[in-house]
């Protein structure tokens, strides 16, 4: 059975990389009244085959809990979700959908998650390798690798949230955009959401 | 008394680069003065110096991307000021990448980002890499390859996991040959451009080593000058003439302490100086 999984994984600790992002973005590029809050995660989204959903969950979580590419139990917490048409199944301690920077402005506010990756796959076939070498019950077909950036801007509506962190995230020229090179890097939106600010 | 770069080279000092001090003494070893400048002073004290350096490292640690976090910073305004006006400006390594990030290169289109500067793309491995490499001078005319001859070849080590020049844009990379930017190349110690590893140790398109601005008096490169200015730095096993030169010194302090390969950079610069255009 054909199977989607998608890994997320982020540190335990204050995550200086997004912080370092915040600072930039805050108090030398402009977006102080527009960026609410930023987190920041590695990102695994892969297509399994396996008996079921459950199935390939367990067999992808014993080895990603066993491989510190994917996980270090020791500083990162992690959320797998593996879907197949109505069936599903999820492991790890994070709950992606309810995680949440601490919100640091008003109005109303969006969440979009932006995925960026490096053109042409990256490290991607060599984590499909490297997990295929110990997976037993399941079988890696697809994967796309990168991080992703979950953003919190104040927005009338999606359109402008997405506007906005494609403004602040791809960079154009000196003072525009931060997180990712266009020359080397993709991105993508992979979910935007209205969040609410209290 | 009040600090003063008058006639001096200015070391720009983000936090996190750690080449600072022996690229200052690079400087000095060819009879300049230099000095280092925080990210954070009064970027007004650059007016009256002769050039800048940013050196290698890992400013701001290389978060988010290696560079970019140090381009947003207010210092750049000047350099942007200065550079506009003809004062030269050298990146290295670390400093490359920040000279990308800020868009003066290819600069072009100015402060636009045209190219980035890209992991390693190498032969059975990834990340970082040090080696010695040979550097072949072509390109138009550029301050800090004055004293170089054309078609010449300078062994410089390099040593970094972000180094690899690339660009989407088909006609920037069309602009920047025609002007004669891609100052210098990876090529082997005959001067031959081979794309493969390690001879193009990182897989750098046309084997850029080192990118110059159209008007030539900024240049971005990869490979580390300063680590290569003293004879004593560079290997006895290194092939072709500095090798050798390096192996017969050998126990004389005295020729170990002349120059290297990669002093001959900053020699252009005082070349520059002294107005031998």
């Amino acid at each position: 059975m054909k199977t989607k999984a998608n890994l997320w994984v982020r540190l335990k600790v204050i995550d200086l990389v997004a912080q370092t992002a915040w600072m930039t973005l805050t108090e030398k590029m402009g977006f102080a009244g527009d960026l609410c809050g930023i987190l920041r995660y590695s990102y695994w989204a892969m297509e399994a085959e396996g008996e079921n959903a459950s199935a390939v969950c367990e067999a992808i979580d014993r080895e990603i809990r066993m491989d510190s590419a994917f996980t270090n139990q020791n500083k990162h917490l992690y959320s797998l979700a593996v879907t197949s048409g109505g069936d599903g199944a999820a492991a790890g301690d994070l709950s992606i959908d309810r995680d949440f920077p601490r919100v640091k402005c008003g109005g109303r506010i969006f969440a979009c998650d932006l995925f960026v990756s490096e053109q042409g796959g990256g490290k991607d076939e060599g984590y499909a390798s490297r997990l295929n070498a110990r997976l037993s019950g399941a079988k890696v077909t697809g994967m796309k690798s990168g991080e992703v950036w979950r953003i919190l801007v104040r927005a009338e509506d999606a359109e402008e949230a997405a506007r906005k962190v494609e403004e602040m995230a791809v960079t154009r020229s000196r003072k525009h955009g931060l997180l990712l090179n266009p020359h080397y890097q993709a991105f993508e939106f992979i979910g935007t959401a209205e969040i609410d600010g209290q | 008394m009040a600090r003063s770069f008058t006639g001096k080279v200015a070391i720009i000092q983000f936090p996190g680069v750690n080449c600072e001090y022996e690229t200052a003494d690079a400087v000095r070893s060819v009879g300049l003065e230099a000095d280092l400048l925080r990210w954070n002073e009064d970027p007004v004290l650059l007016e009256d110096a002769i050039g800048m350096i940013i050196p290698g490292g890992f400013s701001y640690q290389d978060r988010i991307r290696a560079g970019v976090v140090s381009a947003k910073d207010h210092i750049m305004d000047k350099l942007s000021e200065l550079a506009g006006a003809g004062r030269p400006i050298l990146g290295i390594c670390n400093g490359a990448q920040v000279l990308v990030e800020s868009g003066f290169i290819p600069g072009i289109h100015w402060e636009r980002v045209d190219l980035a500067l890209a992991p390693n793309v190498m032969e059975d491995r990834d990340g970082y890499y040090c080696s010695w490499t040979y550097l072949l001078r072509g390109g138009t005319d550029c301050v800090w390859t004055m004293a170089v001859g054309a078609e010449e070849v300078v062994p410089v080590p390099i040593a970094h996991a972000e180094g690899r020049f690339t660009t989407d844009d088909g006609e920037v990379l069309g602009e920047m040959k025609k002007n004669g930017q891609i100052i210098l190349q990876y090529c082997t110690q005959a001067g031959q451009i081979d794309p493969a590893f390690p001879i193009n140790p990182n897989g750098s398109i046309e084997n850029m080593a080192g990118v110059c601005n159209r008007e030539g008096n900024v240049l971005a490169m990869m490979p580390h000058p300063e680590r290569a200015t003293w004879l004593r730095q560079v290997p006895e096993d290194l092939g072709g003439g500095w090798g050798t030169k390096r192996k017969k010194a050998g126990g004389d302090s005295g020729k170990m302490e002349t120059a290297g390969p990669g002093r001959i950079f900053f020699e252009s610069l005082k070349r520059w100086k002294e107005g031998d255009a």
